[in-house]
């Protein structure tokens, strides 16, 4: 049998599943004919696991264990603004674990945020499986441009907890461009407006028949659609508190009412031109009537109060097309994906800014999906069909002295890519070197995203300056970033071979795969029942055509569009749910019936276990990690696993949070010497460990240059070259 | 795209560290944007990590060396004040590798030169009325900044600079 590779969309709000086979890409329906599911995972009682949809309506009965937007949490610290806000406004537990790693406890478990994705993965995956009748597991997966290396990291890392083996971590811009010009022989540049549920991405891209080369990638990962919709839920609650008195904001049940009323209304604006929003007794309270909110939101008035997102947007698409040399009249076209871009205020802005009507040939929902798709599938096959060029979203630096950062591979230079910079020791007699990497694009060092520090030791003892030690930062294709230190004299490469992993160590990981509790998700059949017992030899003619036709209407935006959010409204919210709905104006009360795979019957409750799909090959659970040994963990959850292994020296103390804030000095030096030599440097922080053999003199890389990260120095007020040349 | 031999794998691999950017993508020191462009796509095209999936061990590893150098050469010469500041490099025999760090110091150092001005003179002159500056004496920075734009009376930076002590000391 032919090898098979999925491609995953794995969204904040709703992920989508797709594959190329016979040349045509087809998007893969889920068991009620819906071609995006839910990122939603609610747990049950008894354990089960129930992803999608169906588990997004549990989130006004059991908010306190369904998890939604997980996606917003994966690969950050629990310090981090991300997590602050989400512990702020998310109905369930996040805890913090060890090194600073978030968990979302539910009842007594504690699930990792990459188990949470391998959650909706995992229902992807047997989505996949069971419409394409046999066992599937490569995958490329879909992240946003900007993440960083411990997000992508930390998706690599829920694939493989949900039994794929990870082919690509893929930009979703850049999957996006290849669905649009793939087989189309084109020579355009474009750009990709991505507008998802939690985060901004803008890519810009050069198509020269089938090689695909991002000239430049700029993003914001604290801006979505579900801002949008906080918005409004900011809106109805002021109101609500004005004319009641009370703050729906203390109340769990209502505020996700108002979450879900909020959404509603956002898409029925992208649809018409007023939405009514309704939702009946939100609020009950003995000794008074019970209090429902009513309103109708118009599209101006919702427009102004997301006009200051929107702008943001634009700040963005600036930075981008600077970066990639061209000016908006350039470009041969302007491509919209995720699902707030329908929204008619988004369209007719970006029409604006670029000059250009926008595309929307291909379903925004489905194109991110699709182009990875298409991208599994040339990965796999030995005639590449398409060939991506892409760019490393963040600016890779490296911690000096004064807690600045110093970058070595800037943002948008093209990868894979290595560099190497030789360094030495700075006193004599040293033993050990301290290195520290960042992604960011401050050169203050705690303003960017430490993505790891490790220690590097075991050279020569010898005076100072005679070591020599090459560092080497390597991002791959993937984004995924190593750093190796070697010592020049005797080529050792000792426990320097570093991973800067999510937080999650490969022990961990290894234990969460064998707990194996992916297994738990319960999958819902396609109503036809068209796949009895999944041998892998039967592909049912019957399962083919409903595919192809699957596939057909998947390139019909605004018929496959409509028809899954009706579906989405028509076959799943369970009673309560349908209590509050919000109607567009103009639209059909009853919509007609999809297409294809009506909504199915009583959701039939057949549940597929691992058993039932492990006919065939052997489900492959172990991708290999992309870098060394399990040993070399530098990365911070790893230290406490091998404390044999790992230096106890103070210095590896993971120190972030106490930097926060707390490290530039408030009343910098009016004269800071931007012209020391080495010697000078010396005297002023002693406790500096290496010092840049090349010492490359330049006028914009002062002093600081080579100089590893020495707490207590103030150097703070060196010239920053990025900051002066925006200026 | 044919596979490579794998004998010329490790013969690229084993000299990569002779070639400079130009040799190892193929076109001549005096090729144009575009054609160093077409030639970073073939090139990387036959070094692509994902057009050597099947590569394994040393061979994959070679490969992947070749690959990441390949981009490294393509980021210094698409960009035309990196790529000036390389081919001076080469002029005078320092080497054919260039950190893409010291690229851009490199192309910022031509252009703070720039800044500072293209004559002894201009640039005298422009130091001068720095120091003037600091010390807050408008008159003489005024001064010397017109007698600097005597002797580069196109340099903006000159222009801008005067025009800015010219509303200080009215």
């Amino acid at each position: 049998m032919n090898e098979l590779a999925i491609g995953i969309d794995l969204g904040t709000s709703n992920s989508c599943v797709a594959v190329l086979r016979g040349g045509a890409v087809e998007v893969l329906p889920n068991g009620y004919g819906e071609y995006t599911t839910a990122s939603v995972v609610a747990i049950k009682p008894n354990g089960s696991v129930v992803v999608g949809n169906a588990a997004k309506a549990n989130i006004i009965h059991d908010p306190k264990h369904t998890v939604y937007s997980s996606k917003r949490l994966i690969g950050r610290y629990f310090f981090s603004e991300e997590v602050k806000k989400a512990r702020a406004i998310c109905s369930y537990e996040i805890t913090e674990a060890e090194n600073h790693g978030v968990r979302i406890r539910i009842r007594e478990e504690l699930f990792s945020l990459p188990e949470m994705g391998a959650m909706v993965l995992r229902e992807l995956k047997q989505i996949a499986e069971m419409q394409l009748g046999r066992v599937v597991n490569k995958a490329v997966i879909t992240v946003p441009a900007n993440f960083n290396d411990n997000q992508r990291q930390a998706t690599k890392d829920a694939g493989r907890i949900a039994g794929l083996e990870v082919l690509r971590i893929m930009n979703e811009p850049t999957a996006a461009a290849l669905a649009y010009g793939f087989g189309k022989g084109l020579r355009q540049r474009v750009a990709i407006y991505d507008l998802g549920g939690g985060t901004f991405d803008i890519s810009v891209l050069e198509i020269a028949d089938d090689v695909f080369e991002v000239l430049a990638t700029c993003g914001d990962t604290f801006l979505g659609g579900d801002d949008f919709d906080d918005r409004l839920i900011d809106l109805l609650a002021d109101e609500f508190m004005q004319k009641e008195g009370v703050n729906l904001r203390n109340d769990p049940f209502a505020l996700e009412k108002l979450k879900v009323a909020a959404e509603e209304a956002k898409k029925a604006l992208s649809i018409d031109s007023e939405a009514e929003i309704r939702i009946p007794d939100i609020y009950t309270a003995e000794g008074r009537p019970p209090c429902s909110i009513q309103r109708k939101l118009g599209e101006r008035e919702f427009g102004q109060l997301v006009n200051d997102l929107i702008l943001r947007t634009f700040k963005v698409c600036d930075e981008a097309l600077q970066q990639a040399g061209v000016i908006a009249r350039d470009l041969d076209g302007v491509i919209l994906v995720g699902g707030p871009t329908r929204l008619p205020m988004i369209r007719e802005a970006v029409r604006q800014y670029f000059q250009k009507e926008p595309k929307a040939d291909v379903d925004p929902d489905q194109v991110v999906a699709m182009g990875a798709a298409i991208h599994a599938a040339s990965l796999i096959s030995s005639d590449q069909e398409a060939f991506l060029l892409d760019v490393t979203p963040l600016s890779l630096r490296i911690g000096v002295a004064g807690d600045m950062a110093e970058s070595v591979i800037e943002r948008n230079t093209p990868v894979p890519i290595e560099q190497t910079r030789t360094f030495t020791t700075f006193q004599d007699n040293q033993e050990s070197v301290q290195i520290r990497v960042y992604q960011g694009e401050s050169r203050v060092a705690a303003e960017n995203e430490l993505l790891g520090q490790f220690e590097f030791s075991g050279f020569r003892k010898a005076r100072r300056g005679e070591v020599a030690i090459d560092v080497t930062f390597e991002i791959n294709a993937d984004g995924i970033v190593n750093v190796t230190a070697r010592d020049q004299e005797t080529g050792k490469q000792s426990s320097t071979r570093i991973t800067l992993s999510s937080g999650l160590s490969e022990g961990e990981l290894k234990s969460i795969i064998e707990q194996a509790r992916t297994e738990r998700v319960q999958t819902v059949l396609p109503p036809a029942a068209a796949i009895p017992a999944l041998p892998p030899a039967v592909q049912a003619g019957e399962a083919g055509a409903q595919r192809a036709e699957g596939k057909r209407s998947s390139f019909k935006p605004g018929e496959a569009g409509a028809q899954r959010a009706e579906g989405e409204r028509s076959s799943f919210k369970p009673g309560n749910a349908l209590a509050q709905r919000v109607e567009g104006k103009r639209s059909s009360p009853k919509p007609p019936p999809p297409r294809k795979a009506p909504p199915p019957p009583p959701r039939p409750q057949l549940e597929v276990t691992e058993p039932e799909l492990e006919i065939g090959e052997p489900v492959v659970v172990s991708a290999p990690r992309p870098s060394g040994p399990p040993t070399s963990g530098f990365a911070p959850a790893d230290l406490g696993e091998s404390p044999d292994e790992a230096p106890t020296d103070e210095h590896l103390v993971f120190d972030a949070t106490p930097q926060r804030g707390s490290d530039l000095a408030p009343d910098p030096v009016e004269d800071a010497p931007d012209l020391l030599g080495d010697d000078d440097l010396a005297a002023l922080s002693p406790e500096i460990d290496l010092v840049d053999a090349q010492t490359v003199p330049a006028d914009d890389e002062p002093a600081t240059r080579g100089l590893f990260d020495a707490p207590g120095t103030d150097l703070s007020e060196l010239p920053d070259p990025d900051a002066r040349k925006k200026k | 795209m044919p596979d490579l031999a794998p004998t010329e794998i490790k013969a690229l691999a084993r000299i990569l560290d002779e070639l400079d950017y130009y040799q190892l993508i193929h076109v001549s020191p005096s090729a144009t944007p575009s054609l160093v462009k077409a030639a970073y796509y073939a090139t990387s095209r036959a070094f692509h990590p994902d057009a050597n999936r099947h590569l394994e061990g040393e061979l994959q590893s070679a490969v992947a060396k070749v690959a990441k150098r390949i981009t490294e050469a393509y980021s210094v010469l698409r960009d035309p004040r990196r790529r000036q500041a390389y081919d001076r490099r080469l002029e005078a025999g320092a080497g054919v590798r260039m950190q893409l760090a010291e690229a851009q110091a490199e192309a910022g150092r031509q252009s703070t030169e720039e800044r500072q001005g293209r004559t002894r003179e201009g640039r005298q002159y422009f130091t001068l009325a720095l120091a003037d500056l600091k010390r807050k004496d408008y008159l003489a920075a005024e001064r010397h900044l017109r007698t600097a734009l005597t002797f580069e009376p196109d340099n903006p930076v000159f222009k801008e600079q005067l025009a800015s002590v010219r509303k200080l000391t009215r």
